[in-house]
């Protein structure tokens, strides 16, 4: 028992991290249309980001935190703005551009790993916090870490569906990932609305970043394996569903972890994307997913 | 090219251009031959660390031929980056062998690369000089162009399996990354505790290099109770795996032990407090008070900005001074023709080095034989503690121990035929 309670509490905790990250995949794929394969890159820029700003400003956690977040929110949005806009210049919006931005994104991955290759070097950095040992109830070990990771990613959620559903601007954002030609008949500013989807996604990820940043180093390739990851987090939860994102998350984390527990250890990876295997095919549209539909 | 010349031109201003080209062709044939011993390094450099020990290997052989070179012969070294991937250092090694026409080839750090290494320049009739590698493979493979600097995993495994059984116990949990250099280490560590104290492994599990989550095989260790944990990987996993383990409340009485890359420099920093009281085995320490390693530790320290290097540093220094000793007494021609000829003769004189003591205190003896007895040439493992993690660690040595030169290989006939006969085809 003590055993099982100790593979949950890894398991949630690592999966609270897949679903932030797949927060941001998902919201970017209810905004516009597409899945964005440069998000990872955005999580392991904002781990690193959190070390800058630890490193530099001698701030505390909590603060490289929101740092790293605000500094990747704005990368995002300049990132979107610079490249990913000018494909839709050929017309028929982001739909249409889809498949550009898809590969489009292919190539942000690549050029952001090599830019912080250039700043931070290939060597792994340890975070500069230290939480010290965790705390035991019994045998079961509780590391505080995961006590951060878990109060951040649920003030997180708050936050961001509070955004959504109780001020104009969420409701604006929600209204363009609804329908972009209504929208911007109803007066919405579209593409400020998607720059500003991209930011809040980047953000998410930069949170998670900093947040696994103390359990695992911090190096330039970290991000593949978590996009991954979270792209099996978002599809299991249902993508453009953003509480199926958490949810799927969490279910990814403790379903490779329990599998790993309780059958062989060194296959954990592949146990995720059993899951995701066996959720597109019996149930496509994921835990709370919605029947595709055409959107404009 | 002088069909392109200008009819206007005369003839004597043709004929000084051809001749002027005759001569300069054949200048550049005599540099790039006579009395340059073509020398190619491929090693892990994907840190700071690798990059300065790398440097450190070219700065030795200029060192050198500052001093007026080897019998008047002189070092042209080219280094290149494996990034410790087999892919790359094959084709590293291949470019060496093949393109630049290297007299000698040093590496690789990483025995993964090293060992697909091995069978590129057995064919192509190179000489190896191993200065990092510790897979015990590579030598059992039987080449005769492949010499060892750095001490085999079957010395080094068993010294810290037999410390640990002595002095900890013999209830171990195993984990390792897939890497050669790992596998080999955790192996031939808990072949030692099954053959001498028939206690076999509480838990041996491998898992992915560059995996991030270990802590599913952390938690099973846990409730199994070992008395000792060996995470044996390269340096980023083993701290990862490391500071997972107290993470999941692996109590600090449970020993941690670390295979050979737990010396690398990373490995303490990226640990920090974890890495207190961690015990790997090495070939070197900077702790020791020999005065050749203080004098060292100040050359690195000076030149590199490294006060505390590590045993890839000590072992790149030793493995250009080996090569050196060897070259010393090869008869080299170092024509285009004699190309084969020198290489031969580099193989040969590198297997009558004998008594070179190397920076760790251990003694790297050569033989002429294809046999790991002879081309393992240190059998000194150092067993070191960490007593202080961060970028400012500190280690202190708990002993050494030297093997006889057959140590471990009776069990090994039926592999070491498999190995051949794959060398051979």
């Amino acid at each position: 028992m003590e055993l099982l309670l100790d593979f949950v509490i890894v398991g949630v905790s690592i999966g609270i991290v897949y679903g932030l990250v797949a927060l941001g995949i998902s919201l970017i794929f209810s905004g516009l249309d597409i899945v964005h394969f440069a998000h990872g890159e955005f999580y392991m820029i904002g781990s690193f980001l959190g070390i800058a700003v630890i490193l530099f400003t001698g701030a505390p956690y909590f603060w490289a935190l929101i740092g790293a977040m605000i500094i990747s929110g704005v990368l995002g949005v300049v990132v979107e703005r610079v490249f990913y806009r000018r494909l839709t210049r050929g017309g028929g919006g982001y739909t249409v551009a889809g498949m550009g931005m898809i590969i489009c994104g292919f190539g942000m991955s690549v050029a952001l790993q090599n830019v912080a290759y250039l700043l931070w070097g290939a060597a792994p950095h340890p975070y500069p916090v230290g939480f010290g040992m965790p705390i035991f109830l019994g045998n079961i070990a509780l590391p505080k870490s995961y006590f951060y990771i878990l109060i951040c990613a649920l003030v997180l959620m708050t936050v961001l569906h509070t955004f959504l559903t109780r001020t104009k601007l969420g409701l604006a954002v929600r209204a363009v990932a609804y329908n972009k030609d209504t929208s911007y008949l109803m007066g919405v500013n579209v593409p400020v609305m998607i720059s500003l989807i991209f930011g809040v996604a980047c953000a998410m990820a930069a949170a998670a970043g900093v947040l696994i940043g103390p359990i695992n180093y911090v190096q330039i390739e970290m991000g593949y394996l978590m996009l991954l990851k979270a792209f099996a987090a978002a599809v299991v939860g249902g993508f453009g569903s953003l509480p199926g994102a958490l949810l799927g998350g969490i279910v990814v984390g403790l379903f490779e972890t329990l599998c790993a527990g309780y059958l062989i250890a060194s296959y954990k990876d592949i146990y995720a994307f059993l899951l995701l295997i066996v959720v597109l095919m019996v149930r496509p549209t994921g835990l709370l997913g919605i029947l595709v539909k055409v959107k404009a | 090219m002088n069909r392109h010349l200008p009819k206007k031109t005369g003839h004597g201003v043709r004929n000084a251009l051809a001749a002027c080209a005759a001569a300069s062709m054949l200048a550049v044939s005599g540099a790039a031959s006579a009395g340059v011993i073509k020398v190619g390094v491929s090693l892990r450099m994907k840190t700071e660390t690798g990059e300065k020990y790398g440097q450190m290997v070219v700065d030795e052989f200029e060192a050198i031929n500052a001093a007026g070179g080897i019998n008047g012969h002189t070092f042209e070294v080219k280094l290149l980056n494996d990034e410790c991937k087999s892919d790359i250092g094959v084709a590293n090694a291949t470019k060496f062998a093949y393109q630049d026409n290297v007299h000698l080839f040093i590496g690789s750090s990483c025995s993964s690369v090293s060992l697909p290494i091995v069978d590129v320049l057995h064919k192509a009739g190179v000489p190896m000089l191993i200065p990092h590698s510790t897979n015990y493979k590579i030598t059992l493979k039987g080449s005769p162009w492949v010499y060892r600097v750095p001490i085999s995993s079957r010395f080094s495994a068993a010294a810290a399996a037999k410390y640990t059984a002595e002095n900890i116990g013999t209830k171990i949990a195993y984990i390792w990354a897939s890497d050669a250099a790992s596998q080999a280490d955790a192996q031939k560590f808990f072949e030692y505790i099954e053959t001498f104290h028939g206690e076999g492994p509480v838990y041996a599990e491998q898992f992915q290099e560059g995996e991030l989550d270990l802590r599913a095989h952390l938690l099973k260790i846990k409730a199994m109770k070992p008395e000792a944990l060996m995470i044996s990987a390269q340096s980023q996993d083993f701290a990862r795996g490391l500071v997972q383990s107290y993470e999941v409340g692996i109590p600090p009485s449970v020993k941690r032990i670390g295979g050979s890359a737990a010396s690398n420099r990373p490995a303490p920093i990226l640990s920090g407090d974890a890495i207190k009281g961690v015990f790997f085995h090495a070939a070197f320490s900077y702790a020791d008070p020999d005065p050749k390693v203080a004098e060292f530790v100040k050359m690195t320290a000076e030149r590199y900005g490294v006060a505390n290097p590590d045993h890839d540093f000590s072992q790149a220094w030793d493995s250009v001074h080996v090569a050196r000793i060897a070259i010393e007494g090869a008869e080299l021609t170092l024509t285009d023709d004699s190309l084969a000829a020198d290489r031969a003769a580099i193989r040969d004189a590198l297997g009558s080095v004998t008594g070179y003591v190397t920076l760790g205190g251990g003694v790297v003896d050569f033989c002429a034989d294809a046999t790991p007895e002879c081309r393992d040439g240190n059998k000194t493992p150092v067993l070191i503690e960490y007593t202080k993690g961060g970028e400012d660690y500190e280690i202190r040595v708990i002993g050494k121990t030297t093997f006889g030169a057959d140590f471990g290989l009776a069990s090994m006939a039926e592999e070491a035929e498999k190995l051949r006969e794959s060398l051979d085809n």
